[in-house]
């Protein structure tokens, strides 16, 4: 099944107008400058704001349209959504927390293994290490058995060898999904190793371009580069 | 801004303080609330014939009592009953207690139909009876009054959980005629009253009298005014004015 | 010395409470988080009895719970018994004047929590009900136990409004600020004096567990 997003909304600085869609077991990575509006367009597939204008739609399912004024609420898409900032809830053990809206709780011991915080579980995200709690948020995420999986930059806060070990464990596991995952981050090596698709969003819009300037450091005409520091490739877009 | 008020504030103080001399003036009178009707024209009367201005505090007996205990500076106290005023003789705080009033306990009920009754009695029995204020037998002199007439008629204990207690007979009249009781035992001055007067009552005769006592307080610094004005109080005028408002 | 009108009081104040712990809850649930036109308006009609003088306020109570009432009148028609200078009546009295000490403390720990919290509710497929229950209440316990404590202190405390819509019934409405005071009035102060004396250790425990939990938080 396709995840079809088609939506425009005026935001302060800009008009945020984008199209693209994703096919199950697809990763489609969403990345640009910070402040360009990737993280509107995910918390607008998860139904956490509301576009102005146009549809999303995945499968035969109808989450968004404007001009029939459907508009469903979050607990009702079924997506699974990993915040930048892992929001664990507090209160509760890591297990816990990863059963919060399980399916099948037997699904939870398998994620928390997979995952490798199974010893973890009883105690709370306080007391664990910030790689260990996106570990859980994606398990938390996953246990939900979701239809579409959001991912917005889960791994920017975390150090650099974590994060390329988290990385690559989500690459190893991409290929076991059923599902879309829109993935968004601003690390174009990160985005490079994942994606099925890359999809570039520069000020609301989708920006083929910008990978090409970016990558081999060209100025746009008339824009300063406000682009990430990666050594020089030798790959093209 | 801030020198508008510092002025308004020295005018205002600048104004105000001799009024207040003025006003302290005059005798300084503690008297039981149920008596304010026939105090005011007394008052007012007074003055008119000897230029002695008289202000008075009105509260419960027992809060005056408590206020004078603890050094308030009245010149007479006008209470409902004769105990208070005794026992201020007894401690030295004041002089021979004189009656200066005795009050009446009615039976008094916002709506006219409650009298259509005999007596008091068969209308405290009637159906439909829901609650009867009273002022609290332990601390009301009207109350201790309303008291013994229920229980001489045998109604004490019949009447029990219907009767609410009301901390004053002002309080009775209150609940009386805002109508959140049927009926309240009150004073005859209430119902003399303009207010009383809308609704009806019963005498009840089983009620005794209501002796209400007043007495010089010894610390006054008016005594010749003081004793003037008690003088008034047991004249034949003021007899005639108290028993307009259904006092004897 | 009257026990009875300490267990009143303490009925009472049990009474207001749990009341006001169920009933406020929902409301400063929707003050913290909803956002609609003349939420200014409802909230400062909510404070109300807060700024208003005891008196004023027994005085409309009489009014409205009186058998005439717009709440009396129903009560009675529905029940047979009135409102007013029933135990019923003074403990609606009792959590209307207390509503203000209530919401407030309980809609400030809501709005300390993280909305990210109440997003990932969401669209983990949480009602906004189920929300409440299970994300809101459990990490604002400190406000909800301020909100018990300061309510509890506020009803033994209750004078005015009580003296005024209770009729002083030993035993079902007198509680033990009206008994002190009566005690007073009747000239018996060694009973005002052993009552008063009673009250220190109940507020000063309370007290105390409002200040550890005021620290906690």
């Amino acid at each position: 099944m396709t995840l079809q997003v088609s939506v425009g909304k005026r935001l302060k600085f800009f008009d945020l107008e984008v199209s693209f869609t994703c096919e199950d077991k697809d990763m489609l990575v969403m990345i640009g400058p910070s402040g360009g509006g990737k993280t509107t367009i995910v918390r607008m597939i998860a139904g956490l704001e509301t576009p102005d204008e146009g549809r999303i739609v995945y499968g035969d399912e109808v989450w968004f349209d404007a001009s029939r004024r459907i508009n469903l609420p979050p607990r009702k898409r079924k997506v699974g959504y990993v915040f930048q900032d892992y929001t664990l809830f507090p209160h509760l053990s890591l297990y816990r927390n990863a059963a919060f809206a399980a399916v099948d709780k037997r699904d939870v011991d398998g994620l928390l293994t997979l995952f490798g915080i199974d010893h973890l579980r009883d105690r709370k995200p306080d007391k664990v290490s910030g790689g260990e709690r996106q570990r859980c948020a994606i398990c938390q995420a996953l246990a939900r058995r979701p239809r579409v999986m959001l991912l917005d930059e889960p791994f920017s806060a975390l150090d650099v060898v974590t994060r390329r070990s988290l990385r690559e464990e989500l690459r190893a596991m991409k290929s076991g999904l059923s599902f879309p995952v829109v993935y968004v981050t601003h690390d174009i090596q990160e985005a490079l190793f994942l994606a099925d698709e890359i999809l570039p969003i520069v000020e609301g819009k989708v920006d083929r371009d910008w990978m090409r300037r970016t990558i081999t450091r060209e100025p746009a005409p008339g824009t300063a580069p406000r682009a990430v520091r990666e050594p020089r490739l030798s790959l093209v877009y | 801004m801030r020198k508008s008020i510092a002025v308004l504030a020295v005018l205002l103080f600048v104004v105000v303080t001799p009024l207040c001399a003025a006003a302290q003036e005059g005798l300084r009178v503690a008297v039981a609330a149920n008596y304010i009707q026939a105090f005011k024209e007394l008052a007012a009367t007074f003055e008119k014939e000897t230029g002695i201005k008289v202000e008075a505090t009105y509260s419960s007996s027992g809060n005056l009592f408590s206020q004078i205990n603890g050094g308030a500076p009245y010149d007479l106290f006008l209470s409902a009953d004769e105990l208070r005023p005794r026992r201020l003789q007894q401690s030295g705080e004041a002089g021979e207690p004189f009656v200066y009033a005795r009050g009446r306990v009615i039976l008094w009920s916002a709506k006219k139909d409650f009298c259509d009754a005999g007596d008091w009695r068969e209308a405290l029995k009637r159906e439909g009876i829901k609650k009867i204020a009273m002022a609290n037998p332990e601390i009301a002199p009207y109350g201790m009054a309303a008291k013994t007439a229920l229980v001489k008629a045998g109604l004490w204990e019949l009447l029990g959980p219907k009767i609410v207690n009301a901390q004053d007979i002002a309080q009775t009249f209150q609940y009386a005629s805002t109508e959140a009781v049927d009926a309240g035992l009150c004073a005859l001055s209430a119902g003399r009253s303009e207010k009383g007067k809308a609704g009806c009552f019963f005498e009840v005769n089983e009620a005794p009298d209501i002796v209400q006592a007043a007495c010089i307080l010894k610390k006054t610094g008016k005594r010749e005014q003081a004793e003037r004005f008690a003088g008034f109080l047991m004249s034949p005028e003021a007899r005639k004015i108290r028993e307009k408002y259904g006092y004897r | 010395m009257e026990w009875q009108a300490f267990y009143v009081t303490l009925k009472l104040a049990a009474t207001a409470t749990a009341v006001l712990m169920v009933v406020a809850a929902p409301i400063a649930c929707v003050l913290a988080y909803a956002r609609f036109p003349g939420k200014s308006l409802v909230e400062a009609l909510l404070y109300l009895p807060m700024a208003l003088p005891p008196t004023v306020l027994g005085f409309y109570f009489i009014m409205v719970l009186g058998p005439r009432g717009i709440a009396g009148r129903p009560w009675e028609t529905l029940t047979g018994q009135p409102l007013l200078f029933t135990f019923t009546g003074i403990a609606l009295a009792s959590v209307l004047y207390s509503v203000p000490f209530a919401i407030q403390p309980m809609k400030a720990a809501f709005r300390k929590i993280d909305r990210r919290l109440l997003e990932s509710a969401s669209v983990l497929g949480l009602s906004p009900a189920a929300a409440f229950v299970r994300v809101v209440l459990p990490n604002s316990i400190g406000g909800i136990i301020a909100a018990a404590v300061l309510v509890f202190l506020h009803t033994i405390g209750a004078f005015g409004v009580l003296i005024m819509v209770g009729g002083s019934i030993p035993g079902v409405t007198k509680v033990a600020s009206i008994a002190i005071y009566e005690a007073v009035e009747a000239m018996d102060y060694r009973a005002a004096h052993l009552m008063s004396l009673c009250f220190l250790p109940i507020s000063y425990v309370f007290l105390l567990i409002a200040n550890k939990l005021g620290e906690e938080s």
